[in-house]
């Protein structure tokens, strides 16, 4: 009985808690949007990258930026 | 209690540990599946298939937790795990190796981990995925043996 008990809360346990921390760490996953330095002008694209790093950030083979005027370089997430 | 009963609980306690694990990074995973594949797309050698890996990672993580709790397929799903956890472990060593730019395709809390520190945490799933295989063979031959003795 007691094995059986546990057989079934055990897993139900271990899931719900995990599916828990991962909708309470859902943040550090997010997306935000940025400008690929094209040769045709700044094309808008989402990217994953950070504010700081050593990496610049591309999107395909075009560096990522922040901000619309191309001086706010993104960075690559190394870690 | 005698050293079968340990192994049992303690075989127990690796697969919720395991079932953490792969719960967690499936259901990160698919939350932000684009941003998943986005991040796939941009590692190195295995950026052609980042939208098979980018449903084939997270649907073989819930199948393996899924299988860790069925008594009869537990140790397939230790098996698995292992290897899952073994090709990972030495894509990253290669990339580390061989490539300029790594980029991280982790998610979660994860993602705050550094490289070698994820490869560290992979061996340590991956050892008590190794012991539970070891342990789940050696009561199922122990189970065999009374089986044959009665």
């Amino acid at each position: 009985m007691k094995s059986n008990f546990l057989k079934l809360v055990l897993p139900a346990f271990a899931i719900l808690l995990a599916v828990g921390i991962a909708f309470a760490t859902e943040e550090s996953n997010l997306m935000q949007p940025g400008y690929a330095d094209t040769p045709s002008g700044p094309l808008p694209v989402q990217t994953d990258c950070l504010d700081e790093g050593q990496i610049q950030c591309k999107a395909g083979a075009y560096f990522v930026y922040k901000d619309i005027d191309l001086s706010d370089p993104l960075y690559e997430r190394e870690e | 209690m005698s050293i079968k009963g340990i192994h049992s609980k303690l075989t127990t306690l690796f697969s919720i540990l395991l079932t953490l694990l792969f719960v967690y990074t499936a259901v990160s995973k698919l939350m932000h599946l684009d941003t998943f594949q986005l991040r796939v797309e941009r590692m190195p050698y295995i950026a052609s298939y980042a939208t098979l890996i980018s449903w084939a990672v997270p649907f073989l993580e819930l199948v393996i937790a899924g299988l860790l709790w069925f008594t009869r397929y537990r140790t397939l799903a230790l098996y698995a795990s292992f290897v899952l956890l073994g090709s990972f472990t030495i894509y990253i060593i290669i990339v580390l190796k061989y490539s300029e730019s790594i980029p991280c395709s982790c998610g979660g809390v994860i993602s705050a981990l550094g490289w070698k520190d994820h490869i560290l945490l992979n061996i340590s799933f991956m050892v008590l995925a190794l012991l539970g295989i070891l342990w789940s063979k050696k009561q199922y031959n122990i189970q065999e043996t009374q089986k044959s003795v009665q």
